[in-house]
Formats: C-alpha cells, structure tokens, sequence
C-alpha cells in the first residue's frame, strides 16, 4: 500500500466522519466544529491531488471564513434549546433514509461500473496555470463573480439589519 | 497513485450524507451546514477529474473557484436570511416556517 493511499484513506475517513458528526451530534457548536474538521479534510485531499491552490483556497473560504460564518449565525439566534419539543416523524426519518440511500446505491453502482483508463498522469494545477485559465478564457465568468459577491455582501447587510422605526 | 473512482465514490458518500442531513435536520443553521458538505462533495469530484481524470487539465480547478466564490455568497445571504427570519418570527425551526406552502 502505497503512501498516498494511506493518506487518502485517513483523510476520507476523517471527512465521512466528521460528515456524520454534523448530522447526528447534540449541540450546535459541536456541529460546526465538526464541519470545520471535515472541511480541513477536504483540503487534505486537495492537497493528495496535486491542486495545492484550491486546498489553500479551501482552507482560507470555507474552515476560515465560512465557519466564522456559521458562527455568528448561531451565536445571533437561539442555540440552547436544539430539540423543538415533540419530534416524533419516524416516518419521515425512515423514508428521507430509505431515498438517500437508494440514491448512494446507483451512484455507487455507475461509479463502480465506470470504465476508466486507469493509471493517468497526475496533473498538478499551479497557481499560474489557474490565473492564465482564469484571466483568458474565463474573463467575463470572473468578473461576474465579482458582480455576484457584492450583490450579496449588500443584499446581506440590507436584510440583516434592523428596521428604522 | 489513488484511482479515480475512490475520490468519486467518496464525493457520492458526503453528497449523501449532505442530503440526509437536509432532508431531516429542523435547525436551519445546520441546513444550511448540509447544504455546505454537499458542495464540497462536488468539488472534490471536480478536482479529482482535473488531477488525475482522464483528460486532466486546469480547468476543473477553475470551476471549483467558481463553486467556492458562490457558495460563499449563498453562505452570506443565507445567513442574513436566517438572521432576519429569527428576529421576526421569533424561531428557527425548519417545521415552523411554512407561510408559502399551500
């Protein structure tokens, strides 16, 4: 078993856990920390993959920015009382189960049966090679962005703060 | 070297489990928390394919700076959203919130 292989298991083992925390443990906090390590773990694999500039972006957008985010949402709305009373929809729980999984088995099932060339070159994406690609032929995506990102830093203030009376 | 199809078949686990957690949790912050895995599930499908596909190049790796940038402003607005919905209606339950649902 090869180096990499052991690094990519313990990261996806790291990444489906902390997934799993997400979903199933009790208080908020612990949640988004678990997001945070799962997000970390991605990054980790970004890194395996030889795209060393996206898994710092990874790191700076989302187990920075994103979870500081989710941080303040939860700190500015009511995080003591996570169950809401009665919760009794074992149906729905069962059926949510039953179509997810249904879904990972095709998915599963088409990935497993894909014919691939094996045994690639790795391709190692440097920041150059992305800001060439980028600045050329995804321009006008690019700027686009930039208009997106501050329709909602704006659109994010504007609903956010309070009424004046 | 890895194969491609365990960075596929993980990127399908997370997805799934993003979507589980959407379908069923009643905390909107932690909504929005799935909404994020799956994202990043998707991601690592795209760089998995611009790194060792079989027509690797950069430009996977550019689409997934496109999905970072936009799920950023989601978190954002979102966020925002989820702000302006407590302070008015007082709860963040998922179940509570069904005004447009007919």
């Amino acid at each position: 078993m090869s180096s990499q292989m052991i690094f990519f298991l313990a990261f996806a083992v790291i990444a489906i856990a902390c997934a799993v925390l997400v979903v199933k443990l009790d208080r908020i906090s612990h949640r988004i920390v678990a997001m945070a390590f799962n997000f970390f773990a991605v990054a980790g694999l970004y890194f395996l993959l030889g795209a060393e500039f996206i898994g710092i972006i990874q790191i700076i957008v989302y187990a920075g920015a994103v979870t500081i985010l989710f941080i303040f949402g939860m700190m500015m709305t009511e995080h003591r009382h996570i169950t809401f009373g009665n919760n009794p929809r074992r149906v729905h729980r069962i059926l949510s189960l039953l179509g997810v999984g249904t879904l990972l088995g095709l998915m599963l099932y088409g990935i497993l049966n894909l014919d691939l060339p094996a045994d690639n070159e790795q391709f190692y994406g440097s920041a150059e090679k992305i800001g060439v690609e980028l600045y050329g032929h995804y321009v006008v995506a690019f700027i686009g962005i930039g208009f997106l990102l501050t329709a909602a830093l704006i659109g994010a203030i504007v609903i956010a703060r309070k009424e004046a009376k | 070297m890895v194969s491609i199809t365990l960075f596929l078949a993980l990127g399908a686990i997370l997805f799934c489990i993003g979507l589980y957690g959407v379908l069923t949790r009643r905390h909107l912050v932690i909504v929005l928390a799935c909404v994020e895995l799956m994202l990043n599930a998707v991601n690592i499908n795209l760089v998995a394919f611009s790194s060792i596909g079989p027509f690797a190049n950069v430009t996977g790796q550019v689409f997934t700076l496109f999905v970072i940038s936009v799920a950023a402003a989601e978190v954002a607005v979102g966020l925002a959203i989820l702000i302006a919905l407590y302070r008015n209606r007082d709860s963040i339950d998922v179940i509570k919130h069904d005004l447009l649902r007919w």
